[in-house]
């Protein structure tokens, strides 16, 4: 069982603050969704509204095209794993998977067949009477998740599910938690501040900041086509320079601009400038070289002081590239380049570079 | 002695701290070593140090119809106590988590804790006065342990409370989206997790209720005497070898009773440090 989650203009306000201000979002059945923000913008909270331990002042919360706003958490048949999984402590790994079956009054026969289903699913098939206290991070993760599997719910919730692994561990639990979602094929949202961990999991990722949700859409359109600054430079490395309609202006006019270009680093190369005349070009000062094993990190700053990042092939000859040496960056393929264009197309945009 | 931390960090001038150390516990424990030693002496009245030794005032202390009836209406009046202690106690620390504002939390707790410290004389005055009052009351032991439970309540409040607060705070919630109830969240989720702290709490309110003396002064029934009334009384009368003897029992059970819990206690934290040390190494 798989639901289609709606989440209608949801307001949230705690004590003076008001967490989620006006969030809607809607979600297919079997989507990895990802709320991807800074801490503090509201994404726990959302998940917290979903789950329904939190109250929420207005909007609505549908799961397959019904409220469920007035459900107690125990009837929304959801599965929960908390960000420091929660395991009973006092219980064994097998008596905490047949937790939410005890709860549905299950007979025991069923409570065993669906403990051993669940845990062999993840991969802990002979861990049955192991205690919680005798497993490491990533074995009590799979657990917490077998369990929030359990009793077949209509929506995964995971809360930071990597916040309190060691980053091998990370990538690999990314990876299996997918799989055990496409396996499972079950509805999920995931919290993280993490961007790497949202881009591997997600089918879709949503952007929040200061209780918005600031865009939603796949990893790759996130990347590539950003609504505004904000998403450009939450997610990877973005330069950001003035651009007009008909593209990228020339350093140094932006005070025609309508628009932000996003330019990412690999779409940057070093130029010569006498070649590129004539093209889109930027001039700087080199600051920092670092190999970083799939590229060289090229960070200059232009005459105007922005800082422009650039990404090089791991076999660049970088020895020219020291310290303090001029550079000239020009545009690989100029349709890469994203223009964000301001609500107000008509009004001049002042860049703060 | 090894090479410890107190050693390595303050050399020598740890000396002093060891010689008040020592001092203390002298101060602690010397007078019940005289209490002791008195209670095995030969003759009837109480001398130190004692003068040969016999075992007749414990044979008479346990022959004692007297004595022996005090102590089967103490050990009625801790256990019953105890059981009522034990369960408010517990009722209201499990309340209290349930509260949302944290101002009221704070305020209830205060409020459990403040009658740790109002003398039992007050108890005692109220109670007896709410005695004269109400009949079903009077000729009984009901009162008393009443009393009694009320006194050791805010023991069992505070254990309780801290081995809530050492619990996940995530635990209550992940039940309930798990589909539990709140039965079930008490009885499969809060109360394994604090069973221990709530058996602490059940041998402080017992050590405290065995012991207490100002109640059962009060609200005691006529005829009727508690263990500590009777040493009390008896010490009045005269200082015989009994009392002394008396009190080396009840302390012996007293000692018997917190070490052995401690000892259990103990014993149970290393398993689940050892526990957690090895999940650290898997």
């Amino acid at each position: 069982m798989s639901i289609a989650l709606s989440i209608q203009d949801v307001r949230v306000t705690l004590g003076q603050f008001e967490v989620l201000r006006g969030v809607s979002l809607d979600a297919a059945p079997g989507t990895f969704v990802t709320l991807l923000g800074a801490s503090g913008s509201g994404k726990t909270t959302l998940l917290n509204v979903i789950a329904g331990l939190q109250h929420i002042d207005s909007g609505h919360v549908l799961f397959d095209g019904q409220n469920v706003e007035s459900r107690p958490p125990r009837k929304r048949k959801v599965g929960v794993v908390f960000q420091s999984y929660a395991l009973f402590p006092h219980m064994t790994v097998g008596e905490n998977v047949a937790f939410p079956l005890r709860a549905a009054r299950r007979p025991t026969a069923e409570r065993r067949k669906v403990v051993q289903e669940m845990l062999d699913l993840v991969d802990l098939g002979t861990m049955v009477n192991r205690s919680p206290a005798s497993l490491s991070g990533g074995q009590r993760q799979r657990v917490a998740l077998a369990r929030a599997l359990a009793s077949d719910p209509g929506i995964l919730l995971l809360d930071e599910p990597m916040a309190a692994l060691d980053k091998q561990l990370r990538e690999r639990m990314q990876v299996e938690i997918k799989r055990i979602q496409q396996q499972v094929g079950i509805t999920t949202v995931a919290v993280t501040h993490d961007q790497a961990e949202a881009m591997t999991m997600s089918d879709l990722v949503a952007i929040m900041h200061e209780g918005q949700l600031v865009q939603i859409d796949s990893p790759e359109n996130l990347y590539r086509r950003p609504v505004d600054e904000y998403v450009a430079g939450f997610l990877g490395e973005a330069n950001l320079f003035p651009a007009d309609r008909q593209g990228l202006l020339p350093p140094g006019t932006g005070d025609t601009a309508v628009g932000t270009a996003v330019i990412r680093p690999e779409d940057l190369v070093v130029v010569d400038p006498a070649q590129a005349a004539g093209h889109w070009q930027v001039k700087g000062v080199v600051r920092l070289v670092s190999f970083q094993g799939s590229r060289f990190r090229l960070e200059m700053t232009t005459p105007s002081g922005q800082s422009v990042v650039c990404s090089l092939p791991p076999h660049t000859d970088a020895s020219v590239l020291v310290p303090g040496a001029e550079v000239t960056l020009g545009c690989v393929d100029p349709d890469r380049i994203h223009v964000i264009r301001p609500a107000q197309a008509d009004q001049p945009l002042k860049l703060v570079a | 002695m090894t090479d410890s931390p107190l050693r390595r960090s303050i050399g020598w001038y740890r000396i002093p701290i060891l010689i008040v150390a020592v001092l203390t516990c002298l101060l602690f424990y010397l007078p019940f070593l005289v209490v002791v030693a008195t209670s095995w002496t030969g003759t009837s009245y109480i001398i130190f140090p004692p003068e040969g030794f016999s075992l007749q005032s414990y044979i008479g202390v346990l022959g004692d119809v007297e004595w022996m009836d005090a102590f089967k209406i103490s050990l009625r009046v801790a256990g019953i106590g105890t059981v009522i202690a034990v369960l408010l106690g517990t009722l209201g620390a499990l309340a209290l988590t349930r509260l949302r504002s944290r101002a009221a939390r704070r305020w209830i707790r205060t409020l459990f804790i403040v009658p740790m410290a109002i003398p039992p004389v007050a108890y005692a005055v109220g109670l007896y006065s709410v005695s004269l009052r109400a009949t079903a009351l009077q000729d009984n032991l009901g009162l008393l342990i009443l009393g009694e439970a009320l006194l050791a309540v805010p023991y069992v409040f505070v254990m309780v409370s801290s081995g809530l607060s050492q619990a996940d705070p995530a635990l209550r919630p992940v039940a309930s989206t798990l589909g539990a109830g709140w039965p079930m969240i008490v009885w499969r989720v809060d109360l394994p997790m604090i069973a221990g702290h709530m058996l602490a709490g059940a041998v402080f309110a017992f050590a405290v209720i065995f012991d207490e003396v100002v109640l059962s002064v009060f609200l005691t029934p006529v005829g009727v005497k508690t263990l500590p009334l009777q040493m009390l009384t008896a010490s009045q009368e005269e200082l015989s070898p009994q009392l002394t003897a008396a009190s080396t029992l009840v302390s012996m059970a007293a000692v018997l009773l917190l070490g052995g819990y401690s000892l259990f206690s103990s014993r149970r934290a290393a398993r689940a440090r050892r526990l957690s040390r090895k999940a650290a190494t898997v």
